[in-house]
C-alpha cells in the first residue's frame, strides 16, 4: 500500500521489549485509515515516531517520499493519546495559539479557531478555561488543536474513546470529511465497529509488527469463503457433513455456518443443500472487523 | 540618570494605555504580537504553509509571547507586585520618616546668642535636627527633662541627660550630646586659657594641615551600602520567584502532556527558550518597575537611598538580575522537565538554591557588616554567587568597571555552557512520563 505518508521498517526497542519491530505500512492521501492493534502493540510509539517525538533505531518516516523535517510536521496535525492542552488557558486563544506554531498569521488563526469550535460544537465556550470543561468537551477541543492549521495529514491516537454517541457522530464525520478533501487520516481505536464503519482501510499491528492491512472490504472478504445455509429438514447440517472441501464451523437455531476450502465450487454447495430439503437461506458472509482483528492479532 | 526612571515609568505607562485601547477595539487576544508578528501581513486561509505567519524571534517568540500573556494575567502576579511595591516604598519612605523625628530638644540656661549659634553649628555637622528652648533657670529645666519635654539640658559648665549615655550608643543624638561635651569643654578651656573670643574662635576652626603626595589623588569615594542592601533583597526575591515559576511552568506542560502537542511542531530549544525568555522578560519589567518606582520615590522624599552612587548601584542590580536569572533559568527549566508532581518541586529545586542561598547570605552579611569579606569578592566572580556579591562590591566602591565587565562575561559564557547541558536534558526528559526520570537515566549510553 503505497501512499503520501510511508512508514519503512520502524524499529525501536526499550531495553529489552521491541516496541517497534521492523513496521512497515502507507497511509494514502483521501482515506480514513484505521491503526488497530492491543494494547501494548505500538501504536502510539508509531505515531510519536512521525512526529519525531522518539528516537528510532532503525527505519524512517517519509511524506511524499521525503524524509520529514520541522516544515513537513507543521502540515501535520497531532491528537495524542494521552490528551494534552494548558489547564488555565481559554479555549479559543489555545487553540488559536497552537494555529500561530504552526505556522498561520494571527488573524487566520483566529477565525480557523473560531470555526473549528463551531463546527465542533463547542464554540459557547470559546472562553471558558479548558480545565473547566467536561471530559467529552475537552476532547472535542483537542481535536480542534489537531485541525486548526487545516493539515495534510491528521494523526489521531483514540478520538473516540471516552466520547458520547453525539461526540462520536461529530468526530467521525469531521474525519470522513477531511479524508473526502484529500488528506490522510490515520487514527486509532479499540471500537471496532466504529472503525469499521468509518474507515477505508486498516492497519493492524502486534508486537510492534504489522499482522494485517488492506481495505475494509477486502478483509471482510479475503480468506477461506464463509456460507451461512438454512436447510429445512435438515437443521443440524448433516447434508454438508463429508462435502469435500467443506467444514462446518457452527450450528445454532437451524443456521449451518460453513467454511469452504478455496477449490470448492459453491454451486456443487448449493446443489447439495437442494437435494436435503428446501433451502430458505444462501448468503456469502463478510467477516466482521473484530474477527479479522481476533484472527490476526492470534497468529 | 533622573531620566531613567521617568523613560520606565512612561514605557509602562504607554503600554498600559494601548492594552486598554486594544481591550476596548476589541483585541484582546494577543499582546505582545511583535514578539512573535507576521511580517508577510494577513493570507488568505488555506494551505498557505509555513511561511503564513513568520515572525520577528519565530515559534520561540510565539511561546515567550504566550508566557508573558499569561504570567502577566494570572493573580499571582498582581499580588506578588503589589507586595513587592509597597514592601519598597516602606523601606525607601520609613527611614525618612524616622530621620525626621530623631529631633532634639535641647534646653539652654542662660544661654547667649554665641552658644546658640554654636549649638545650631554643631547641630548641622552632626547631622541632627535640633530645637533650642530658653528654660529660665536649672530647677525649671530639670524639670522639663524629667518630664520628658526636653533631651538634654546645656547649662553652666555641664550637660545634663535624662538617663546615662550609653558608649556603645552610635544614635546621632548620641553623637550630638560627645561633639558638644567636647566643643563646650575645648571652649571653656580657651576662656580659662585667657583668650578672647576671636582668638577661641580662630583656635576651634583650627584645621589640619593639608597632606599631599606626589602621585595623584583618588577621587573621593562614596558608598551606597544601603542601596546594595536593598539591590540583593531585591535580585534573591525576583530570582526565587521567577526561577520556581520556571520550573513549576516546564513541569505543569509536561504534566499536562501539552509538551507533546508542542513538541510535535516547535523544536525542543525553541519551547524551552521561548519559555525562559518570557518568563525573564515578566522578571525584568517588574524589577525595573520596582526599581523606577524606589528612584521616583526617593526622589520625592529626599531618601539617601537615591543621592550619590545609589542609582549606579540599581542600574549594577538590574544587570545582575538578567545575568542571574539568565545563568540559573536553564537549570532550573531542566529541573522542571524531570518531575511532574507538584509535590517533587521541593526536591527538584533545594539543590538548585544552596548556591543562591550561599551568594545571598554571604553577600547580605557582607553588606551589614559595612565591609565586605575576602569571600564577597571571591563570590563576585563565580557565576551562580556572582548576582548578589558584584552588586555589593558596586555598592562599595569596591569594583572596576573592568572586574565588573570581566564578572559579566564569565556570567555570559557559562550561561551559554549551562543552557547547551540543560537544552540536552530537557529534550531527553521532558517527554519521559509516569516516574521521575533521574540524571543518570539522561547519560549517554543508558538504556530507554
Amino acid at each position: 500500500m503505497a501512499g503520501l505518508l510511508e512508514l519503512d521498517g520502524l524499529t525501536r526497542r526499550f531495553g529489552a521489549v521491541a516496541a517497534l519491530d521492523g513496521l512497515s505500512f502507507g497511509v494514502p492521501a483521501g482515506e480514513v485509515v484505521g491503526f488497530l492493534g492491543p494494547n501494548g502493540a505500538g501504536k502510539t510509539t508509531t505515531m510519536r515516531a512521525i512526529f519525531g517525538l522518539t528516537d528510532l533505531d532503525a527505519g524512517s518516516v517519509r511524506w511524499n517520499g521525503a524524509a520529514i523535517g520541522p516544515a513537513e510536521r507543521r502540515r501535520f496535525g497531532y491528537m495524542p493519546e494521552e490528551r494534552g492542552l494548558y489547564p488555565s488557558m481559554r479555549v479559543g486563544e489555545e487553540i488559536e495559539y497552537l494555529g500561530r506554531l504552526h505556522g498561520m498569521t494571527p488573524g487566520d488563526a483566529a477565525s480557523a479557531a473560531e470555526s473549528w469550535l463551531e463546527r465542533l460544537e463547542v464554540a459557547d465556550r470559546a472562553d471558558s478555561k479548558v480545565e473547566a470543561l467536561s471530559h467529552g468537551n475537552q476532547q472535542r477541543v483537542q481535536l480542534a488543536a489537531a485541525l486548526v492549521h487545516d493539515p495534510e495529514l491528521l494523526v489521531l491516537d483514540e478520538p473516540l474513546a471516552g466520547l458520547d454517541p453525539a461526540g462520536i457522530d461529530v468526530i467521525g464525520q469531521v474525519l470522513v470529511e477531511q479524508a473526502g478533501a484529500g488528506r490522510c487520516v490515520l487514527f486509532s481505536s479499540h471500537q471496532l465497529d466504529l472503525v469499521e464503519d468509518l474507515c477505508d482501510s486498516v492497519a493492524i499491528i502486534d508486537h510492534g509488527r504489522l499482522v494485517a492491512s488492506g481495505s475494509v472490504d477486502e478483509l471482510a472478504t479475503e480468506g477461506a469463503r464463509r456460507l451461512a445455509v438454512r436447510v429445512e429438514g435438515d437443521r443440524q447440517g448433516g447434508w454438508a457433513r463429508g462435502l469435500p472441501g467443506v467444514t462446518v464451523s457452527q450450528v445454532q437455531g437451524g443456521e449451518v455456518r460453513l467454511v469452504l476450502d478455496e477449490a470448492v465450487d459453491s454451486d456443487a454447495v448449493l446443489d447439495a443443500a437442494r437435494r436435503a430439503g428446501r433451502v430458505s437461506q444462501f448468503v456469502f458472509e463478510r467477516r466482521r472487523l473484530s474477527e479479522v482483528f481476533r484472527e490476526a492479532v492470534a497468529r | 540618570m533622573k531620566v531613567f526612571p521617568i523613560v520606565i515609568l512612561a514605557l509602562v505607562a504607554g503600554f498600559v494605555i494601548r492594552r486598554r485601547l486594544d481591550r476596548r477595539r476589541g483585541r484582546p487576544r494577543f499582546p505582545f504580537r511583535w514578539l512573535g508578528s507576521s511580517t508577510a501581513g494577513r493570507k488568505p486561509h488555506g494551505g498557505t504553509g509555513p511561511s503564513g505567519g513568520r515572525t520577528l524571534l519565530g515559534d520561540t517568540g510565539l511561546v515567550a509571547g504566550r508566557e508573558i500573556r499569561e504570567r502577566v494575567r494570572s493573580r499571582m502576579f498582581r499580588v506578588v507586585t503589589a507586595i513587592l511595591v509597597a514592601v519598597v516604598a516602606a523601606a525607601v519612605v520609613i527611614p525618612t520618616i524616622h530621620g525626621a523625628t530623631s529631633r532634639q530638644r535641647v534646653g539652654v540656661v542662660a544661654g547667649s546668642a554665641a552658644l546658640h549659634a554654636e549649638l545650631l553649628e554643631l547641630a548641622r555637622t552632626v547631622g541632627v535636627r535640633v530645637e533650642l528652648v530658653d528654660e529660665p533657670d536649672v530647677p525649671r529645666a530639670r524639670a522639663a527633662l524629667e518630664a520628658g519635654h526636653l533631651d538634654l539640658v546645656v547649662e553652666s559648665g555641664k550637660i545634663l541627660l535624662e538617663a546615662p549615655l550609653s558608649s556603645s550608643d552610635t544614635s546621632s543624638g548620641a553623637r550630638y550630646v560627645r561633639d558638644l561635651s567636647a566643643s563646650l569643654g575645648a571652649q571653656r578651656a580657651f576662656a580659662r586659657a585667657g583668650l578672647t573670643a576671636e582668638q577661641a574662635a580662630i583656635v576651634a576652626r583650627a584645621g589640619s594641615l593639608p597632606i599631599e603626595s606626589l602621585q595623584p589623588a583618588k577621587a573621593p569615594r562614596t558608598t551606597s551600602e544601603a542601596t546594595a542592601l536593598l539591590g540583593v533583597i531585591l535580585v534573591f526575591v525576583v530570582l526565587t520567584q521567577y526561577l520556581t515559576w520556571t520550573l513549576m511552568g516546564v513541569m505543569e506542560e509536561k504534566a499536562s502532556r501539552v509538551v507533546e502537542v508542542l513538541l510535535a511542531t516547535v523544536r525542543p530549544i525553541q519551547l524551552l527558550a521561548g519559555k525562559v525568555i518570557g518568563i525573564g522578560a515578566v522578571a525584568l519589567a517588574q524589577a525595573a518597575v520596582l526599581v523606577a518606582f524606589a528612584l521616583l520615590l526617593g526622589e520625592a522624599v529626599g531618601s539617601s537611598l537615591v543621592s550619590g552612587t545609589a542609582p549606579l548601584v540599581m542600574a549594577a542590580t538590574l544587570v545582575w538580575l538578567v545575568l542571574g536569572y539568565a545563568f540559573y533559568s536553564w537549570v532550573y527549566a531542566a529541573a522542571g522537565s524531570l518531575g511532574e508532581r507538584q509535590d517533587q518541586i521541593q526536591s527538584l529545586a533545594l539543590p538548585l538554591s544552596v548556591p543562591l542561598l550561599i551568594g545571598y547570605l554571604v553577600s547580605l552579611v557582607g553588606v551589614s557588616s559595612g565591609n565586605p569579606s575576602l569571600l564577597v569578592k571571591v563570590l563576585a566572580y563565580l557565576p551562580p554567587t556572582a548576582p548578589f556579591a558584584m552588586p555589593t562590591l558596586v555598592g562599595f566602591g569596591d569594583a572596576a568597571w573592568w572586574q565588573f565587565l570581566l564578572s559579566a562575561v564569565a556570567s555570559v559564557a557559562c550561561t551559554v555552557a549551562v543552557a547547551l547541558v540543560a537544552a540536552r536534558v530537557y529534550r531527553a526528559a521532558v517527554l519521559r512520563t509516569g516516574t521521575r526520570v533521574r540524571l543518570r537515566e539522561l547519560l549517554p549510553g543508558s538504556a530507554g
